[in-house]
């Protein structure tokens, strides 16, 4: 290759080792260069130089805050993190419909039991109700007075179908941990329970059935007594009446 | 850990000893941040680019190859990598004044290198500072802008030929310089 043809060349090796060529001018240099040793020795020197320009910059320290961000960024900086809640209004805002659902549930739940409550009442006082209705219809039911100072009423007694109801007016109040219990009086003056009961709701009077294990034939008289809550063997406490078959 | 061999330090950083990254960064801080600052013209950009080629060097410690050269060159490569490729982020116009005092700051700054390697480092730059203005202009537009010579020719207006003898001559006398010093 005659110097003419290395000229071009030549001129674009300080340039190329610089970074500056274009291109299509940097293409055609490598063409040449892959077959041109004194031109790579000349990129050399030149390479060389272009590196020395990086260290003939003169030094500036950084801010020593820069070194401080460094280093918390390293690995042995980085300390497990425990996982915060991040209370953005998203979140908060489903939290907040969360907890309402849940509130709204239990207070659904609350009210179905209740209305459950009132249902399974009614139903009892409807169906004593039609019994006491049914026995008042019928010819062989015996009914006998209920009197006893303020409380007054009626007891009936179905002898064929074993049946006693009681339907009475003013019965006393109970404590929380009282309830009436009703005795069943042999001829020998045994007591047998035929069940307990608190009068329900607001109304004055109350009406209950009882349908006694034995035949109510067996026996000579009613009777009814406050007795602790959950009932007694045997008569402990004060008799509200009694009324003899 | 100052007194370690600068290979084993490379070496150590790239099996993640960080105070051994620490001795590398208190050696060569300045080095890496004088130059980004002289690319960039800024001090928020050059301390992001130094952190950046500090970064970089704890990922990719282990393609340092001490047998193809000196570390220092090749730490500065890639911080004049990270400056450049932050320059076309930021498509800043380029930077042409220099406003380092060169006395001050290479008499403030300790330098780990060897006093011979250093010597000349200085040398090169009052070459560089010593050359025609123009000639200086257009070998920093290239070398620490990162434009081409057609680039060079619309930044300042001269003619493409103009831009390149003024390159290539300012190159030779460096060159020339460099050989000597």
């Amino acid at each position: 290759m005659t110097p003419d043809q290395h000229t071009p060349f030549l001129d674009d090796i300080p340039a190329y080792a610089l970074g500056a060529l274009d291109a299509e001018e940097s293409a055609a240099l490598e063409a040449h260069l892959a077959t041109c040793a004194s031109c790579r020795t000349e990129l050399a020197e030149y390479r060389s130089l272009s590196e020395s320009l990086l260290t003939a910059v003169p030094p500036k320290n950084p801010p020593a805050a820069l070194r401080r961000r460094l280093q918390n960024r390293l690995p042995g900086a980085q300390k497990p993190v425990r996982p915060r809640w991040n209370w953005s209004f998203a979140n908060m805002a489903m939290g907040t419909a969360l907890a309402l659902l849940l509130a709204m549930n239990v207070y659904s739940i609350v009210q179905v039991r209740s209305l459950q409550a009132v249902q399974t009442q009614l139903s009892r006082q409807y169906r004593t109700g039609q019994t006491i209705l049914s026995m008042l219809s019928y010819p062989a039911t015996q009914r006998l007075a209920i009197n006893a100072d303020k409380v007054v009423g009626s007891l009936l007694l179905d002898r064929d179908r074993n049946i006693v109801a009681l339907i009475v007016w003013n019965m006393p109040q109970l404590q929380e941990d009282k309830t009436y219990q009703v005795w069943l009086v042999d001829p020998g003056g045994d007591r047998v329970s035929a069940g307990i009961f608190r009068p329900e709701g607001d109304q004055p009077y109350t009406t209950q059935i009882f349908w006694p294990q034995q035949s109510i034939s067996n026996f000579v008289g009613i009777g009814v007594t406050v007795e602790p809550a959950g009932g007694s063997k045997q008569p402990t406490g004060a008799r509200v009446f009694k009324v003899d078959f | 850990m100052t007194g370690i061999d600068e290979g084993q330090l490379i070496s150590k950083i790239a099996q993640g000893d960080e105070q051994a990254f620490l001795t590398i960064y208190d050696r060569y801080a300045g080095r890496v941040h004088g130059l980004t600052l002289h690319m960039l013209g800024d001090s928020m950009l050059a301390e992001e680019a130094t952190q950046d080629t500090f970064f970089k060097l704890w990922s990719r410690a282990r393609d340092y190859l001490a047998e193809r050269g000196p570390f220092l060159p090749w730490l500065l490569t890639i911080a004049r990598r990270v400056a450049l490729d932050r320059l076309r982020l930021e498509a800043r116009r380029p930077v042409l004044s220099d406003s380092n005092d060169p006395e001050t700051v290479w008499q403030t700054i300790p330098d780990h290198a060897t006093v011979t390697e250093e010597s000349r480092w200085r040398s090169l730059y009052f070459a560089v500072r010593a050359l025609h203005p123009d000639q200086r202009k257009v070998i920093e537009l290239a070398y620490y802008q990162g434009l081409s010579q057609s680039e060079i020719a619309e930044v300042l207006g001269w003619p493409l030929g103009t831009v390149k003898t003024r390159l290539r001559a300012g190159m030779e006398k460096l060159r020339g310089t460099w050989k000597e010093i």
